[in-house]
């Protein structure tokens, strides 16, 4: 007895975007805007492929959309279970009559439901456990095919291929041509000792694996020097961040200019940089780097910049907590926090900062000298000299609470 | 009310919490004592006790001063009598932080309701201005003794503006 296909259909199509538990729109406590998931597509209005509401499917539940195991399904059954087993399925699937079952058809609202809609006919990564190939696919004599070997293919290929041979026999040849030698499911389905990553690279949810595309895009890179594969090797050690990741962050040089050295030999020039890496969520750091070479100098700061990077305290993500002062060298600044929808009013120095860090509303003023090396370090010591209200209510023994937090069940 | 005092006991409390010491004495005035019991009230600092010259005896676990034990205040021992400040720290950091004298011996600020209001807002007003960091407190001397700003606002009182802490 199983559901019938078409309602199984719609609630697949529910089952990634329902929200967790009911979500009504309510007065803000403060002033960011909040996206209700409902404006995008209002709940009851939601339509499956056929049209239907989840409360019409509900409520049209037939005795009809609970069918037997056909002959076919149950010969499929056979390959899995025992005879008692079936035997056990079958006298399950019999006690309960179809009549209850459209009846009681319901979505579950209790307290162990499942936090979101799903028949669980669908394997779905980062939910459910890993499907693995089986342990005897793995083959440990397999060996890569030699030259010879692939050559014999080829040549079998073209002597066995038909007078009006077209592109497709050629795909197909390429498709199913093996390059190793030993087990046939240890080439194309072997056992996976750890859990793979959850996305492969250019697949996702909504979309089907593209590798192609990512291949391409991969080929098409510029190829960087090995002294610089080698130093971005020791970043990815230092940091443990993977080579996509440091791709993902904001990276720029903002200050770059020539230093001198006075020796006795004559003057030593070399290129000074100072950049700043952040993930445009939170985190930022500068660094800084002297070279005999501009690009060097720019890629030592830009490591170290990442290496630096520290979490910087926001307001609803988006703002600083309160106005804060920096101070280097004769660069005296302040950052002042603002309201939401203000923007980052600010001289371009504090503004490539605040980008990398994620902050969307924030006004500065440098007072005094503006050198743009110490305007950088100055913001970067106000931004690090926020003081987070939790911790100052600790210091005072004061007890703090976020009413946003309090009011509402904690939805802000 | 000798704004000159005040101004010397800013500084020094500013002072002795660079210098992260547990414990300090400051002229036992009852300007100061009303304004050190508002910043205990506040949470800034942890103890305020009128003692002698010499510290008062502290509690061996707890570092709190111990109370029976202090000389009471006579009209032999009132002029060397002090008030000793026990200051807090927190991460490494002052929990009092910087104190600063708004209104200055040549020149006081007295501020209404209404100013005050936009302050705590974090609005300047006239000259005091808004406070707009986490934590940062504004302390008056009002008819109904020394308060917070935010507490004036409650009580619908202004007066003269003595100190900020940030």
């Amino acid at each position: 007895m199983n559901v019938s296909r078409p309602a199984r259909c719609v609630f697949c199509s529910f089952s990634r975007a329902a929200a967790p538990g009911a979500r009504v729109p309510r007065r803000q406590f403060h002033l960011s805007p909040v996206h209700w998931a409902e404006s995008k597509a209002p709940k009851a209005g939601v339509r499956g492929p056929e049209g239907k509401t989840l409360k019409q499917i509900t409520q049209n539940m037939k005795e009809g959309d609970f069918k037997a195991y056909t002959s076919e399904e149950k010969e499929a059954l056979a390959k899995h279970y025992t005879p008692e087993q079936l035997a056990a399925i079958e006298t399950g699937e019999a006690a309960i009559s179809p009549q209850d079952l459209a009846e009681q058809f319901a979505i579950r609202k209790d307290q162990m439901k499942l936090r979101y809609l799903d028949d669980l006919s669908v394997i779905e990564p980062g939910v459910d456990k890993h499907i693995r190939a089986p342990e005897s696919n793995s083959d440990p004599h397999a060996r890569l095919k030699t030259e010879e070997e692939l050559l014999e293919d080829f040549s079998r290929f073209f002597a066995e291929m038909p007078p009006d041979a077209t592109a497709v026999d050629w795909v197909r040849f390429a498709e199913n041509m093996r390059v190793t030698v030993g087990k046939e499911e240890s080439e194309l389905n072997p056992h996976s000792v750890l859990i793979p990553s959850l996305f492969a690279p250019g697949e996702s949810l909504s979309q089907d694996p593209q590798p192609e595309k990512a291949a391409t895009k991969l080929e098409n890179k510029p190829q960087e020097s090995e002294e610089a594969m080698e130093a971005l090797k020791r970043l990815r050690l230092a940091t443990g961040y993977s080579t996509a990741q440091i791709r993902g962050l904001k990276l720029k040089t903002l200050v770059q200019h020539s230093v001198v050295n006075q020796t006795r030999l004559g003057k030593v020039r070399r290129m000074y940089c100072l950049s700043i890496a952040g993930n445009g969520n939170g985190l930022l750091g500068i660094g800084e780097a002297k070279s005999e070479e501009a690009t060097d100098a720019s890629m030592q700061s830009i490591h170290r910049a990442i290496r630096n990077m520290q979490p910087i305290t926001r307001y609803e993500n988006r703002t600083i907590y309160g106005d804060v002062k920096g101070k280097v060298g004769a660069v005296e600044l302040t950052l002042m926090t603002r309201p939401p929808g203000f923007g980052l009013r600010c001289q371009h120095l504090i503004f490539e900062m605040c980008r990398a860090a994620g902050i969307h509303d924030l006004a500065a003023r440098v007072t005094r000298s503006r050198n743009p090396m110490n305007t950088v370090k100055a913001a970067y010591q106000a931004l690090m000299a926020q003081r987070n209200p939790e911790d100052v209510a600790r210091a005072r023994g004061k007890k703090l609470v976020d009413v946003r937090k309090v009011y509402y069940a904690g939805r802000t | 009310m000798s704004l000159v005092h005040l101004a010397n006991v800013c500084s020094h409390l500013n002072n002795a919490t660079r210098a992260r010491l547990s414990l300090t004495s400051i002229p036992s005035t009852k300007l100061h004592l009303n304004l050190c019991l508002a910043l205990q009230n506040a949470g800034l600092i942890s103890s305020i006790v009128r003692a002698g010259p010499e510290p008062p005896q502290s509690h061996v676990l707890l570092g709190t001063p111990l109370v029976e034990e202090i000389e009471p205040v006579t009209q032999g021992n009132v002029a060397s009598r002090r008030l000793w400040v026990g200051l807090k720290y927190w991460q490494n950091e002052s929990v009092l932080g910087k104190i600063t004298l708004i209104s200055k011996p040549k020149r006081r600020v007295i501020i209404g309701v209404e100013g005050l209001r936009d302050v705590i807002r974090g609005h300047r007003s006239e000259s005091v201005a808004g406070l707009r960091s986490p934590g940062e407190n504004l302390f008056l001397s009002t008819d109904r003794g020394i308060m917070e700003a935010r507490e004036c606002v409650e009580k619908k009182i202004g007066g003269l503006v003595l100190c900020r802490v940030e």
